[in-house]
């Protein structure tokens, strides 16, 4: 049964549509990510789930049970909040220990639940210190701690990482998704970070003005986004617009970019797409860019180019290249750098990548 | 190198400016204190020449300063507890709700402190003449509540914004319904906040002349106003030893409730706002 389930839920404040009709469920130990931009609805789902607003329209229900006009403390959600939200006039002791206390649980089963808590997310000897005592990462677990000590139905978690540095962010990702498989938690991610977001998640829903405009897993979501919007916000890309001509035998059609160029990519399904505006994705790392002396001739089941390179920057572990097209089109190449000869600014270069790595989006979306 | 120079000068000038000050506000206070135990029976040159306790000795044995300083202290500790109790209802009524109007009702609870303490005092005496209510400790009573409470609103409220809003919302999700969230964690991080009221509300009552001036009785006054009425009719050292005591009262307590809740701690303190 669905641990969590949104059914048609509508929240507006005043005439602004927060959230518009979102619904799914996530099951039992699941962990779901919510993805979108600042002022998606994103944080207004989650405080619906936690009973901090009421939906305007629909149902939010918590195993199984409608919770419209139940308060926060009457629901068993844990939450934890971007900035942590650790009480500073208590102990971490305390804090681990508060909700339990609320609660109503014995003292003997509050101390060793605090125990095991703190021995969860590796604080065992910090229960006398100060939340102001303590790093931005070890706050952050004392919070973590605090929100699963009550063996919520639920566990929300708004923006976890983003307050952290980027390294440290990357170690604490890992450990986060292992501390919630530790306790079996169905956890619901909210974040702005694509990164976060599809590390941490098994299924991924991305959000944008309020509706939710894809769902699916991590993988499927970056490989086959079905909106020009989803695809720019997970992963960088190229983008062609034009009109696709007449699908051949292999399923591929002839795409004509505004600009000039043509290359074949996958036909969309249905029928209709004939003189109807087609929006082209290509991501940077499924482009080859080889100087043109070393080129050699390829098969015509890949669509090749000729352009000049504009800028290289060398990031490291990546190389960015920008190309551009004879057409004037300019093109983001990323390559992995194993020690390779890097291409120069002004250097001819073929440029080629497969059609089926090309994502078709209507225009407009 | 002129340009250091300036930046020297300008320091001195600091320098100077906080000498001076640091001098203007001690020194009379200091000459009140050393004249207060002059052995001298009449009022005579700066500084005394020898020692005595006689005016403390007067001050202790003249009904008329010690009716004037237990209505004082009675009068400071029910107006400080009342408007301490309503000004951080009122502080927490305006920091957590948001509701038409509320702006205005901000600057009302505030205004006592820009409207001349002389014209609250006038403005109460007709005011009570009108409701035919002529006792002094009501009226004074009444007087002091409204010229300490917008002490108490300012610094409650200034206590309760330095608290996030989601820290009661944690404790909301942890099962704390609103009013145990207040009181696990809005109160004790404000708690310093509404000290600081409270303190604030005992000295500005035990110190007011001008609002008590209007609304004393006959039989009912407060130390301060005994105080000018006797330097208008014999003025003695008595009046010496009356400020030392009516300082040492408001000290005591500042100190006392230093010593009870860490009130320099808090204030200062980032734990208590992270």
């Amino acid at each position: 049964m669905a641990v969590v389930q949104l059914e048609n839920v509508t929240k507006r404040f005043g005439n602004f549509v927060a959230v518009l009709d979102a619904s799914f469920s996530l099951e039992r130990g699941g962990i779901l990510s919510l993805l979108g931009p600042s002022g998606c609805g994103k944080t207004t789902t989650l405080r619906m789930i936690a009973g901090f607003e009421e939906p305007s329209e629909g149902k939010v229900l918590i195993s199984g049970q409608d919770v419209s006009g139940k308060r926060p403390y009457e629901r068993n959600v844990g939450l934890l909040f971007q900035d942590y939200a650790l009480f500073p006039h208590m102990s971490v002791q305390q804090n681990v220990a508060y909700g339990l206390k609320r609660r109503g649980k014995e003292r003997e089963y509050i101390d060793s639940r605090c125990r095991e808590m703190l021995e969860l997310v590796k604080l065992d000897g910090f229960e006398d210190r100060r939340p102001a005592q303590l790093s931005g990462g070890q706050q952050q677990r004392v919070a973590l701690a605090r929100a699963l000590a009550t063996s919520p139905e639920v566990v929300l978690l708004d923006e976890p990482l983003s307050a952290l540095d980027a390294k440290l962010r990357q170690e604490l990702r890992i450990e986060l998704k292992q501390i919630l498989a530790a306790v079996d938690a169905t956890t619901i991610i909210v974040t702005h970070d694509q990164e976060e977001a599809m590390s941490l998640g098994d299924t991924l829903i991305v959000m944008n003005e309020g509706r939710i405009v894809q769902e699916g897993n991590p993988t499927e979501i970056y490989r086959n986004p079905k909106t020009k919007f989803v695809a720019e916000f997970i992963g960088r890309s190229n983008w062609f617009s034009g009109f696709l001509g007449q699908a051949d035998s292999s399923d591929l059609c002839e795409f004509k970019s505004t600009q000039g160029s043509k290359f074949w990519v996958p036909a969309p399904e249905g029928v209709n797409h004939q003189g109807v505006s087609y929006e082209v994705c290509v991501r940077p790392e499924r482009i080859l860019a080889t100087s043109v002396e070393e080129a050699q001739s390829t098969s015509n089941s890949v669509n090749v180019f000729k352009g000049t390179v504009l800028n290289v920057a060398h990031l490291g572990a990546d190389i960015h290249l920008v190309v551009e097209l004879s057409t004037g089109e300019r093109i983001t190449v990323s390559e992995q750098f194993v020690g390779q000869r890097l291409e120069q600014t002004g250097e001819q270069v073929q440029i080629e990548f497969r059609p089926a790595d090309c994502i078709v989006v209507p225009s407009g979306t | 190198m002129l340009h250091r120079q300036i930046d020297n000068l300008g320091l001195w000038v600091v320098v100077l400016a906080i000498g001076v000050t640091v001098v203007f506000l001690i020194a009379p206070i200091a000459v009140s204190i050393l004249m207060s135990f002059d052995a001298r029976s009449y009022l005579g040159r700066f500084p005394p020449t020898e020692f005595s306790f006689q005016w403390y000795a007067r001050f202790f044995s003249d009904t008329y300063y010690l009716t004037g300083l237990q209505t004082s202290l009675i009068l400071a500790v029910v107006a400080a507890t009342v408007s301490t109790v309503a000004g951080v209802s009122a502080a927490v009524v305006l920091d957590r709700y948001e509701f038409p109007g509320k702006q205005a009702l901000e600057t009302i609870f505030l205004s006592p402190l820009v409207i001349p303490a002389v014209v609250i005092g006038f403005a109460m005496l007709l005011f009570f003449a009108l409701m035919g209510i002529f006792q002094g400790f009501p009226r004074l009573l009444a007087g002091h509540i409204i010229i300490t409470f917008p002490y108490t609103v300012r610094t409650t409220l200034a206590g309760l914004t330095g608290i996030r809003k989601n820290l009661t919302e944690a404790a909301m999700t942890l099962g704390a319904t609103e009013r145990q969230a207040f009181w696990d964690v809005t109160f004790p991080l404000a708690r310093t906040g509404m000290v600081a009221g409270a303190v604030f509300a005992f000295a500005f009552s035990m110190d007011d002349v001008a609002v008590s001036l209007f609304l004393t009785s006959p039989e009912t006054y407060t130390l301060p106003v005994a105080m000018v009425s006797m330097m208008r009719t014999n003025f003695d050292l008595t009046i010496a030893a009356a400020s030392v005591v009516l300082m040492l009262f408001t000290i005591g307590l500042i100190l006392v409730l230093d010593w009870i809740v860490g009130l320099e701690r808090v204030i200062g303190g980032g734990v208590y706002r992270s």
